[in-house]
């Protein structure tokens, strides 16, 4: 039998159904990883992951240029223009943290050296460094490349809906200090940054994307960065704006442990929860406490299992995860953040192999067991 | 005029409570009615910063509080300082702490240094992106009992052991005890590489720094 089309089995499985097998798809892929997996940087995303043999594609693509680093972090400088007119192919919608920015030369990696937001006369440096949420170039460029490359395939654009962007761009210590001392001025960060986002949304219901990937970090291992009350004053009424305006399924992204806030969190109605790190979270615990209300993502470990272990200990990984969060449907297989360029390569072909091999619905055949 | 024990109790609740501005005249009151400095450090700030490291631990109170109670502490430590120094008790010592080379993420790193200054210890924090010989040049200047090492991404795990190994290299390995924390890391990481210590978390860290002094 014919199976479904990787679209259908991603959308399948964030309705909490259960496709043909367990999907599979990155919130990212690092450049340099995929010219290391197609052996050139000149590829199509579908041809990347017709290669895996991965459902579908978002992020950014070399296309024939240098692979670098990431560009979720890019630097004011230049930002407005790089933002409209994108130079590569990007799925990205996300706003630059209005920060001091460094970069390390050895890699390209660029990174927060400080926050700039730390006052109220600060915010004026909103409108230097956000783009116009309504300017066109981007929006129809994006739009060519999905029609030029979706095929079969599902395509998510990554948007934030905000928190992140207010703790970078603040500094966490700053965010801390002022839960106390100028509450009104995360606040408005927070709100500001929701408010952007939210236009942007409006643009990408109109294209032909089929979910959204929400990346905003709360937590570290240990717990959230906020108590639950405070993420309820803090937070969550802004995270309300962006979440309002979507119109396709989405997929919510925070690594760490989310467990003080999630009942607030899975309020926002998500359809997906990435990436359950395991240092952080049980899957297990997990799938048998939320299971019935978002479609689980992740979990494949990238602090050893991917980047450390060996291709048998992904291809056993694999098989445990989709034995814990795939019976019922509603899970989807994704390293636990996103596949980063210092994976093996052999662990991420034994990722797509063991996938193939352990997740073929129903569960209970062959060699899933 | 309040009694010494119910000032000390005062100052204990404005740290734990993050109170920065009742600190200052309370240490002075302190000071004014003839307490050691030192006892007002350690008998009286550094056990309510205790409470709330144990607090944190336990996920009863989060990150701002710990921070500004870490900050409200720091304040009373500013007013003492100059008479510890004096007295040759300058706390409980000097720690270096970066994140390694390559690694450019600071969050715990940053949560790390200030609870250590919260716990009585002076950081010196010589940011993200740490070369081994910057660290050794640290040691070199500042003389310190620890130095903390952050890595959040297996990528940059290695360098701690090139770190350690290029310490043994300039001869300072034996001269401070060495810590390691990180999402990725592991006790079993941390013996591998022959660090002194695995810290999970700021706490952790603050406990096996105490244990090693």
């Amino acid at each position: 039998m014919k199976g479904m089309k990787p679209r259908d089995r991603i959308l399948t499985a964030l309705k909490r159904g259960v496709p043909d097998r367990v999907p599979w798809i990155e919130n990212d892929i690092e450049e340099g990883l995929q010219a290391r997996i197609m052996e050139t940087t000149e590829f199509t995303p579908g041809q990347l992951c017709d290669k895996l043999g991965m459902d579908g594609f978002g992020y950014h693509f070399p296309m024939g240029g240098q692979a670098t680093a990431g560009q979720a972090m890019q630097a004011a400088v230049g930002f407005k223009e790089s933002y409209y007119y994108p130079k590569k192919i990007t799925f990205d919608f996300v706003p630059p943290w209005i920060a001091e920015m460094g970069v390390i030369p050895e890699t390209g990696r660029t990174f927060v050296k400080r926050g700039l937001l730390t006052s109220n006369d600060s915010l004026k440096l909103f409108e230097e460094y956000l783009p116009d949420p309504d300017h066109p170039a981007r929006y129809e460029q994006v739009s060519k490349w999905i029609a030029q490359f979706k095929g079969d395939y599902a395509v998510f654009a990554r948007i934030r809906l905000g928190s992140a962007s207010m703790l970078e761009s603040m500094g966490i210590v700053e965010f801390a200090y002022n839960v106390y001392d100028n509450p009104g001025l995360i606040k408005e960060i927070h709100r500001r940054f929701s408010e952007w986002s939210a236009k942007v949304v409006e643009h990408l219901n109109r294209m032909d994307f089929d979910y959204y990937w929400v990346n905003d970090d709360h937590a570290d291992t240990k717990s959230t960065w906020m108590s639950r009350e405070q993420y309820q004053e803090f937070f969550l009424p802004y995270q309300k704006i962006v979440a309002q305006a979507i119109k396709k399924p989405w997929v919510f992204h925070s690594d760490g442990n989310l467990l003080p806030i999630l009942d607030d969190l899975l309020t926002l109605g998500m359809n997906g929860l990435h990436p359950i790190q395991p240092s952080a979270m049980d899957i297990k615990q997990i799938k048998e406490r939320y299971g019935n209300r978002v479609c689980i993502l992740g979990n494949i470990d990238l602090d050893y299992t991917l980047t450390l272990g060996t291709p048998d200990e992904v291809d056993k990984e694999v098989r445990e995860r989709i034995a814990a969060a795939g019976p019922g449907g509603g899970y989807i297989v994704t390293s636990a953040n996103s596949l980063t360029d210092y994976c093996k390569t052999e662990n991420v072909w034994a990722m797509a192999h063991a996938i193939k091999k352990y997740g073929k619905y129903p569960l209970d055949k062959g060699e899933n067991r | 005029m309040p009694e010494i024990t119910t000032l000390k109790e005062e100052l204990q609740q404005a740290i734990i409570k993050g109170k920065r501005d009742a600190v200052e005249p309370l240490v002075r009151k302190l000071l004014f009615d003839g307490l050691n400095p030192e006892a007002i450090m350690n008998d009286v700030m550094i056990p309510a910063m205790d409470v709330v490291g144990d607090q944190y631990s336990r996920n009863e109170i989060f990150l701002p509080e710990m921070m500004i109670a870490a900050r409200a502490m720091n304040i009373g430590l500013d007013i003492l300082r100059p008479m510890l120094t004096a007295q040759g008790a300058l706390g409980k010592g000097k720690v270096v702490i970066g994140s390694v080379k390559g690694d450019i993420h600071d969050v715990g790193k940053n949560i790390v240094s200030m609870v250590l200054q919260g716990a009585g210890y002076e950081v010196i924090d010589l940011g993200i992106d740490v070369a081994p010989e910057k660290f050794i040049e640290a040691i070199h200047q500042h003389q310190p009992k620890f130095v903390l090492m952050s890595a959040l991404i297996t990528l940059t795990m290695s360098m701690m052991d090139e770190t350690i190994w290029t310490f043994k290299k300039a001869g300072v390995r034996e001269k401070v005890k060495i810590g390691v924390g990180g999402a990725p890391l592991t006790q079993k990481f941390a013996d591998q590489i022959g660090a002194d210590f695995y810290g999970k978390d700021a706490r952790a860290a603050v406990i096996k720094c105490n244990t090693l002094i």
